[in-house]
């Protein structure tokens, strides 16, 4: 999954846990005390690729759902240090293991002055599973909800989906299983409210300028496609006191150069992520602008486990030992991300990170103890392995590296395979790789976005590895209540798991990137990477 | 009695090669083009037989290194640590090769398709030609992914695939020349003294056509190099760890502001390569041109 | 002449229909699908977004009803850019490609020209040579060096123009990618327009025109330039396509919302009706560029004849 967070450590895990009653978190921008804020509150900021819709149903990447969450606020929301917060719902209650009741405020309102009531968030969420609708990420999200797989799938009939309107101004929702993690499941923008009217009437045009109706902080004035979309601050968001900016224009520019000769030459403010191998020399030369703090995102390889000569998993653990994350971290990537040698990243909910006892080998004996187990496995040197990977100069380098690390110390020889990015998925999910090149980010901060790579049957899961035990584990610790107990259960599944060598883990995702001394709001802490606009402000400069 | 006269050798007669190449000569440029293709062409093949460093030995401990005397690392380092000089070397083989394999077959298609058309006229040349503006149409950058995955990587695909779409050009250019030569006197009295039209096609219309096409054969070329490494860099083309001119000049754009040396050596072989192969171009029209006595 | 116009423009309906018929079986026979993505779409997603899009019939039902709705002028719904028909794309698209693409080749066929005869006129001195050095940098140096080049002399280093983006055909904004691409079309034009010359030049009428007296410049301009324009005009016509519709480089450098994006982002997500849309948008731009072209030969050379 291609979307993006940050950790925000422990604090995230106190406001995922049970009953969360409305703490007096801020709302929107904080605004150090003494700081002087721009007469001009205008910012352009570049988003990384041009939305493939605006509509909450339809949206899968990340910048798509980051222009989202300006115009359309959910029932919760995530602020600029990842932190749940109230959004339409101004509280909520966990009555049962699996049933959420969240209290909407009376002044939510559309942008065209209607209110927001519960019935817009049943036809929303109805509306986004319906297979009829055909929301490719439907299946994603689904799985929270009661009778969520069975609507998606067409077994059973929408209004069977397990969120209800008591009133206008109650919302129950009711869970497939126990997800203590929900308001942080809801603050998506995929579950975000769609305003009925609007959508019956326009079809699919509903979400071009002029048509669109909104209930968050801002409205959309203007989208220019593979150009720009820019958004203005809505008088009537109930917050509209909060909100700084009152402009935002969103660029889409892919290529990180490109993106770096925009914020050189001042046409833009925030750049989306700095061009791969040039970490070092930009922050030599901007050292004040740049910034870079974790995602909660894993860097892996894939190993086919039904491969003949992968499914040893002496051979599997070998290749794992011998590659050097150190170099891979300091001397390929350079852009600070740090080595991994488990499933969980630093900052993941609900879960402690692993290590392989070797980790903290000298290479030399994890070498020769690579060695043996090929040895012992019957794999002679000169042994073709093949590498998959999509083509990018990032990518390259790295599957370079590994190359040459099972070549120089295990003596295989590695035929590189570089192709289309489609292509590489396609050919992921349907087996046809030894081993492939992947990435997993979370899209809301818990553990279990990662468990699914390695759980049997997962359809995430493109190595095919299975481990029953942690299966089992996993289970039982989504079914725990308390909060430590469930932490201990998911990292003992990860432990078993990994112990299996599906994957091998080599980096977590960093995010480098460069802005402007006068924006404030950021936090690089932010594990997970996603900001609302209504976070931002602008400094007198 | 009769004293015979001297009889006069027969005058030695004048070779039109020799006299091409003596226009050739005339063409200064030219001249040291061919001298400086041939090192470059000399060096790429040879060369990384003579240097010690490999072209795909990664060396971690010195990643983006400057051009240094120590190590042969003379043109300095990649981002990997694999040296330049033999890297731009070992890419140089591989643009050449592309370059002349690709070029021969789209001129060639190109020039036969385009005479026959012009020189045919009538609906054979509108259908002819609707084929190429169809052509035109299609994307190319589907062809080549089709191509690659239906018959895998490999080299001749590439050049192929980069043929399959250079010689469209050419047929235009030829075409309309061949239009306006066979409307000529010389033509219309080889038609009036019955000789066959294959033989007015090739002996009289392609040699006046020789001059424009080989000025845009010098203009393929440079396309069909870039093509390469638009390929490569789609994962099209070359596999790594091979490497070609455009694939170097490629990442070394991307690093451009801090290690300039690694986009310099290749994009100066590639333009020397290029402004050589054009100025010859532009010498061989000159010597080629059948009007010029 | 009129009657050869009329033809033409009627051989552009089969010929559309031959070029949109070949890729829509290319773009199935190529592997990966518009659906494919990093998670699996469940079986009853899937089957309900290849009925909205009529996937789920036989190729040749699906290709029928692309053609019934292409012949009234709509050209489907993208899949990639999902809340966009394909008309809203390419209407959008296509003014930004031509006015950069157009303009550029206006900028270099004058200059082309114009150095062309220069150096032919002082065939083989330094002054050719010159010249010919100056008009090829763009053929030698590929657009993804000489764009960042032109980035860093005329955004960074002196902070004139803006280094990309786009504001509804400011002018500002189009002055460098004109730049870049008028730099890699005038190498071509500039060595054909040589080549041409010379050899015009040395034909027997400008040798009689030379004879009688006239002085150089009248002999180019009324009875060289003529002939010699020939090869030039057909070149034009395949370079004004490829600069307005290929020019993805100088797109994607200086954020250009153009034709040569939505091409290469289609058929990189397999985007079947936005790749068969512009196909015919291709198509219908090459037949008439075409068509100018071949009426310019017979404005140029009197002697031919349709």
């Amino acid at each position: 999954m291609i979307t993006r967070h940050k950790p925000s450590l422990a604090r995230a895990l106190a406001t995922l846990a049970l009953a969360v009653a409305p703490c007096a978190l801020v709302q929107a921008a904080v605004i150090p005390p003494g700081t002087v804020l721009s007469a001009r509150q205008e910012m352009v900021r570049n988003n990384g690729s041009e939305p493939e819709s605006l509509d909450p149903a339809y949206i899968e990447s990340v910048p798509a759902g980051e222009i989202d969450r300006d115009l359309f606020e959910g029932l919760t929301s995530t602020d600029h240090h990842s932190n749940v917060v109230p959004g339409v719902a101004e509280s909520w209650m966990q009555v049962d293991p699996t049933t959420w009741v969240f209290k909407l405020r009376k002044n939510a309102t559309w942008s065209n002055g209607t209110p927001v009531t519960a019935e817009d968030f049943v036809y929303s969420w109805r509306r986004f599973l319906d297979p009829k609708t055909a929301a490719k990420i439907a299946t994603t999200y689904a799985v929270y909800l009661a009778n969520g797989m069975e609507v998606v799938n067409g077994k059973k009939p929408v209004t069977a989906l397990g969120v209800r309107a008591i009133d206008a101004q109650t919302l129950e929702v009711r869970t497939a299983g126990p997800v203590p993690f929900l308001p942080a499941v809801v603050s998506v923008a995929q579950y975000g409210p769609q305003p009925k009217a609007v959508v019956e009437k326009f079809g699919k045009d509903w979400t071009k300028p002029g048509n669109i109706v909104s209930n968050g902080a801002y409205v959309l004035k203007d989208w220019q496609v593979n150009s720009k979309v820019v958004v203005e601050k809505n008088p009537g968001y109930w917050d509209a006191a909060n909100v700084q900016l009152t402009r935002v224009t969103f660029l889409c520019v892919e290529d990180g150069n490109a993106d770096l000769k925009l914020y050189q030459s001042g046409e833009e403010d925030y750049l989306y992520q700095l061009p791969p191998g040039s970490y070092n020399a930009i922050k030599a030369q901007y050292p004040k602008e740049v910034r870079i703090g974790p995602l909660l995102g894993l860097r892996f390889y894939a190993l086919n486990n039904e491969d003949p000569l992968l499914k040893d998993l002496r051979v599997r653990k070998a290749l794992s030992m011998v590659i050097d994350r150190n170099i891979l971290s300091e001397k390929v990537t350079a852009d600070g991300q740090a080595p991994l040698y488990g499933l969980a990243v630093k900052g993941l909910g609900s879960i402690q990170q692993t290590r392989y006892d070797w980790a903290d080998w000298p290479m030399d004996k994890r070498v020769a103890e690579a060695r043996k187990l090929l040895a012992d496995a019957g794999v002679k040197p000169g042994t073709k392995l093949k590498f998959t990977y999509n083509n990018s100069d990032y990518h390259k380098k790295m599957a370079i590296f590994a190359a040459s690390e099972w070549k120089t110390k295990l003596g295989l020889d590695t035929e590189m395979d570089s192709l289309e990015f489609k292509v590489l998925i396609r050919k992921r999910h349907d087996g046809d790789f030894q081993v492939a090149r992947h990435g997993w980010v979370a899209t809301f901060n818990d553990a279990t976005l990662f468990l699914a790579l390695i759980q049997c049957g997962s359809e995430v899961n493109d190595q095919r590895s299975c481990n029953r035990k942690a299966d089992e584990l996993i289970v039982q610790g989504n079914a725990a209540t308390d909060p430590a107990k469930r932490e201990a259960l998911l990292t003992q599944a990860a432990r078993i798991a990994m112990d299996d060598y599906p994957i091998i883990p080599l980096l977590q995702y960093s995010v480098p990137r460069l802005i402007k001394p006068w924006v404030g709001g950021y936090d690089e802490a932010n594990g997970m990477d996603r900001y609302r606009s209504k976070d931002f402000y602008i400094i007198k400069h | 009695m009769s004293a015979t006269l001297p009889v006069d050798a027969a005058p030695a007669g004048r070779s039109p090669w020799r006299d091409a190449r003596v226009r050739f000569m005339r063409h200064r440029a030219a001249v040291a083009s061919v001298f400086i293709l041939a090192l470059i062409a000399l060096a790429c093949v040879f060369g990384p037989m003579l240097l010690p460093n490999a072209f795909d030995s990664v060396d971690w401990n010195l990643m983006s290194a400057p051009p240094t005397r120590a190590g042969w690392h003379l043109f300095g380092t990649d981002e990997l640590g694999r040296d330049l000089l033999v890297r731009t070397l070992i890419g140089g083989r591989i643009s050449l090769l592309v370059g002349v394999l690709a070029t021969l077959v789209s001129v060639t298609i190109g020039v036969v398709w385009g005479a026959v058309a012009g020189f045919a006229g009538g609906r054979v040349d509108s259908a002819m030609m609707r084929i190429v503006d169809m052509a035109y149409a299609v994307p190319y950058l589907l062809i080549a992914i089709l191509v690659v995955t239906v018959f895998g990587r490999d080299i001749l695909l590439v050049v192929a695939a980069i043929a399959a779409f250079s010689w469209l050009d050419m047929a235009r250019v030829v075409r309309g020349q061949t239009l306006s030569i066979k409307s000529r006197e010389f033509v219309e009295a080889a038609r009036a003294i019955g000789v066959p039209t294959w033989r007015i096609i090739f002996q009289h219309v392609v040699p006046n056509l020789m001059g424009v096409v080989v000025i845009y054969t010098s203009i393929v070329v440079p396309g069909v190099i870039l093509s390469e490494s638009v390929l490569s860099f789609l994962g099209l083309g070359v596999q790594e760890p091979m490497t070609s001119w455009g694939v170097l000049i490629h990442d070394g754009a991307a690093v451009m502001g801090a290690t300039p040396w690694m986009i310099l050596f290749p994009a100066a072989a590639l333009s020397i390569t290029l402004y050589c192969a054009n100025f010859i171009g532009d010498g061989l029209r000159d010597a080629l041109d059948p009007k010029d006595r | 002449m009129w009657a050869y116009v009329v033809r033409r423009l009627l051989v552009t309906i089969p010929t559309v229909l031959a070029v949109v018929t070949l890729c829509y079986v290319l773009l199935h026979l190529t592997p990966g699908g518009p659906f494919d993505a990093e998670r699996k779409v469940s079986d009853a997603v899937l089957a309900n977004l290849q009925a909205k899009y009529h996937l789920d019939l036989p190729l040749w039902k699906q290709y029928l009803y692309y053609l019934r709705d292409l012949l009234h002028g709509d050209l489907g719904a993208s899949f990639r850019y999902a809340d966009w028909s394909v008309n809203d794309l390419v209407a959008r698209a296509l003014p930004v490609s031509l006015a950069i693409g157009g303009t550029a080749m206006a900028v270099a066929a004058v200059l082309g020209v114009a150095l062309g005869i220069v150096a032919a006129l002082r065939q083989n001195s330094a002054v050719d040579i010159g010249v010919m050095l100056v008009a090829n940098i763009g053929s030698v140096l590929p657009s993804f060096v000489l764009g960042p080049v032109l980035v860093l002399a005329f955004a960074i280093l002196l902070p004139l123009l803006p280094s990309g983006g786009w504001d509804d055909f400011a002018p500002r904004y189009m002055i460098l990618p004109i730049a870049l691409l008028t730099l890699i079309n005038v190498s071509t034009i500039g060595r054909i327009m040589r080549g041409s010359l010379i050899e015009v030049l040395s034909s027997n009428f400008i040798r009689t025109a030379r004879a009688k007296g006239l002085p150089m410049r009248i002999v180019v301009m009324r009875h060289a330039l003529r002939p010699a324009l020939l090869p030039v005009v057909s070149i034009i016509g395949p370079l004004a396509i490829s600069s307005i519709t290929s020019a993805i480089v100088t797109e994607s450098w200086f954020s250009i919302p153009g034709l040569g994006k939505l091409i290469v982002n289609g058929a990189s997500d397999r985007d079947y009706t936005l790749v068969l849309g512009l196909v015919v948008l291709v198509t219908v731009m090459a037949v008439l560029l075409n068509l100018l072209v071949d009426l310019a030969y017979a404005w140029l050379d009197p002697k031919i004849r349709y």
